[in-house]
């Protein structure tokens, strides 16, 4: 190729490359700087921000309430979905008509929309639930699932998982057996997957948490845009806390590219459906 | 559990029904049925309890006023509204717009790392899928440290000595720029995996046969993976609308601010008890409406799209 014709395609990733690693950085430098008002790079640096961060209880416990959250929200997207996959491929394929419709509302609905919704219908027939974790834990678990769901799909319809359901059958297993010890372990990474979208969906989430809960089960972000909208700011501690957030996602798309050996596979959702559909039966 | 234990084969369950219970014929049918169901049943009533009628209350809502009587009343009120109707303008616009730059750069970008080599294209992704998922309060957090009154691209290019006003995160450019950030990302992972459906050889043979690069693009290249970037364009579309966390704290109290989206008019209704909570329902049924229709456009971009797989 002539060196000329790369030119545009250099400037191009260079270009956001540059985009996407400017904030990353901005941040991470604001966590160590002393202070930063007068030149491009800090005045000084200092560990002091981050030791800080380290005994400040409430900083802490907003983390650990996200992961546990969060993971919380993966655990419980599992149980529900998994099964249900299962059992509309091997047994009863009405099932996915069901599921399919209410995927769709969380894909192209905004949550704020269905934050909306979940307080009228919990205002209306359980106002005791409002304000709790437990109904933001079903509310991000209900807006998250399909992106598990897709992924599992995706991965038992890969493992052909009606011949293995019928050979398992023959040699007399049973249903649940079949599920957890022949299929299971076959769609891993599929779970993986799925899950890590799940997971870093709900440690982000901010419209079902601002509005179902608010203040009384402060997470992540809410922490944040209280340390970044209120009348004094503390950009240094949100530098530490956006840091450890932006660790985490690291840690979680990093073990997404793995599994996936390189491979982008979020296909249009829907996508891998039509294929699975049009060639499958 | 005893459900699970039960064959796949539908005639020994009934069978197997009728010998313990004799008499009535509808127990077998609603016991194949309960096997049918009951494994997706607990997700099924999440979805129900959590997406489905949550959505249907917020739409009644809408249709009704205060005393609970059905009308189209707050619809027109609501219409008419100059902030209401600012917000519809702005919040499409910002769609549009985000959709469009996704599509200018995402599409090169997903096209050369779909031929990159694998430690490249792994690098890339990991890279993307942190844009892709950084958003919200981090994000914004981001725009101020780089692009805020004391940001670092602000400093440093007044330290250079360009004169530089860094754009107000309350406006629409300054909106459009945060949106972006995750918006690029998303586009390339969603449209990447199609990129591989125009084979090299596919150009190679073009070439031969006398086509010039531009040929190529005008009657094979684009025609194959228009179907895909305009999917990808409508999802970037709808979840720019969407959008709520990170145009809050970008945008801040919309109820003091100039600048009004529909997720922001909702959440401003949410958060203060002053508000009309049916105007927000209005603006969030049309958000419904937006989303259906896109929806079905996205549908029917796919099954398009597809035909080309296999």
């Amino acid at each position: 190729m002539d060196r000329l014709s790369r030119v545009p395609r250099v400037l191009l990733f260079g270009v956001v490359a540059v985009y996407l690693l400017l904030p990353l950085t901005a941040i991470t430098l604001y966590s160590f700087a002393t202070s930063w008002t007068a030149h491009a790079l800090p005045d000084g640096y200092t560990l002091s921000h981050w030791q800080a961060a380290f005994t400040n209880t409430r900083l802490l416990s907003a983390l650990g309430r996200t992961f546990l959250l969060a993971l919380s929200v993966l655990l419980l997207d599992i149980a529900l979905v998994v099964p249900a996959v299962f059992w509309q491929r091997v047994r009863n394929p009405r099932i996915r008509v069901v599921i399919e419709l209410a995927a769709a509302i969380p894909f192209v609905l905004p949550f704020i929309v269905i934050a909306f919704g979940i307080l009228r219908l919990y205002g209306v027939v359980a106002p005791q639930a409002l304000g709790t974790p437990w109904l933001l834990l079903l509310g991000q678990a209900a807006i998250a699932f399909p992106f598990l769901y897709w992924a599992v799909d995706g991965a038992m319809a890969a493992i052909g998982v009606v011949e293995l359901n019928e050979a398992s059958r023959v040699l007399g297993a049973n249903a649940w057996q079949t599920l957890w010890l022949v299929v299971v372990p076959q769609i891993g990474p599929g779970i993986a997957t799925g899950g890590m979208l799940v997971f870093a969906l709900s440690f982000g989430e901010f419209a079902l948490a601002q509005i179902l809960v608010g203040a009384r089960f402060e997470t992540v972000s809410l922490y944040s845009l209280d340390l970044l909208a209120r009348a004094n700011a503390d950009f240094s501690t949100l530098a530490v806390l956006t840091v450890l957030t932006i660790v985490i996602l690291c840690v979680v798309s990093v073990i997404v590219v793995v599994l996936n050996r390189g491979v982008a596979d979020r296909l249009l959702p829907g996508a891998q459906l039509a294929r699975g559909d049009s060639s499958g039966n | 559990m005893a459900s699970t234990r039960i064959s796949r084969d539908a005639a020994s369950v009934t069978g197997h029904a009728d010998m313990a219970w004799p008499a009535p014929r509808v127990l077998p049918w609603l016991t194949s049925q309960l096997i049918d169901w009951l494994p997706a049943l607990p997700l099924i009533l999440l979805a129900l309890a959590l997406l489905i009628v949550p959505t249907v209350m917020v739409v009644a809502q809408s249709l009704r006023d205060g005393t609970g009587a059905w009308t189209a009343q707050v619809w027109a009120e609501t219409l008419q509204r100059r902030g209401d109707q600012r917000a519809i303008v702005t919040s499409l616009g910002l769609g549009v717009v985000c959709a469009t730059v996704s599509i200018l750069v995402g599409a090169p970008v997903a096209w050369f790392l779909a031929r990159a080599t694998t430690l490249m294209r792994a690098s890339w992704l990991s890279l993307l899928n942190v844009g892709a998922n950084f958003s919200g309060i981090g994000l914004a957090f981001g725009f101020t440290a780089s692009l805020g009154t004391y940001g670092m691209v602000t400093l440093l290019l007044q330290e250079a000595g360009v004169v530089f006003t860094p754009p107000s995160p309350a406006s629409f450019l300054g909106l459009a720029i945060g949106y972006v950030y995750s918006n690029v990302p998303l586009f390339v992972l969603l449209t990447l995996p199609a990129m591989g459906v125009v084979q090299r050889d596919s150009m190679e043979a073009a070439a031969v046969l006398g086509a010039s690069r531009l040929d190529f693009w005008r009657f094979i290249g684009l025609p194959v993976l228009a179907p895909f970037l305009a999917a990808g364009w409508l999802l970037i579309f709808t979840w720019s609308i969407g959008i709520y966390g990170l145009a809050y704290a970008l945008a801040g109290n919309a109820a003091t601010s100039q600048l009004r989206l529909m997720t922001l008019q909702i959440g401003v209704a949410l958060n203060s008890a002053a508000s009309s909570q049916e105007r927000a329902a209005v603006m969030a049924t049309l958000l419904l409406l937006i989303a259906t229709v896109s929806l079905v456009a996205y549908r029917l971009a796919v099954r398009k799209a597809v035909q080309w797989i296999d």
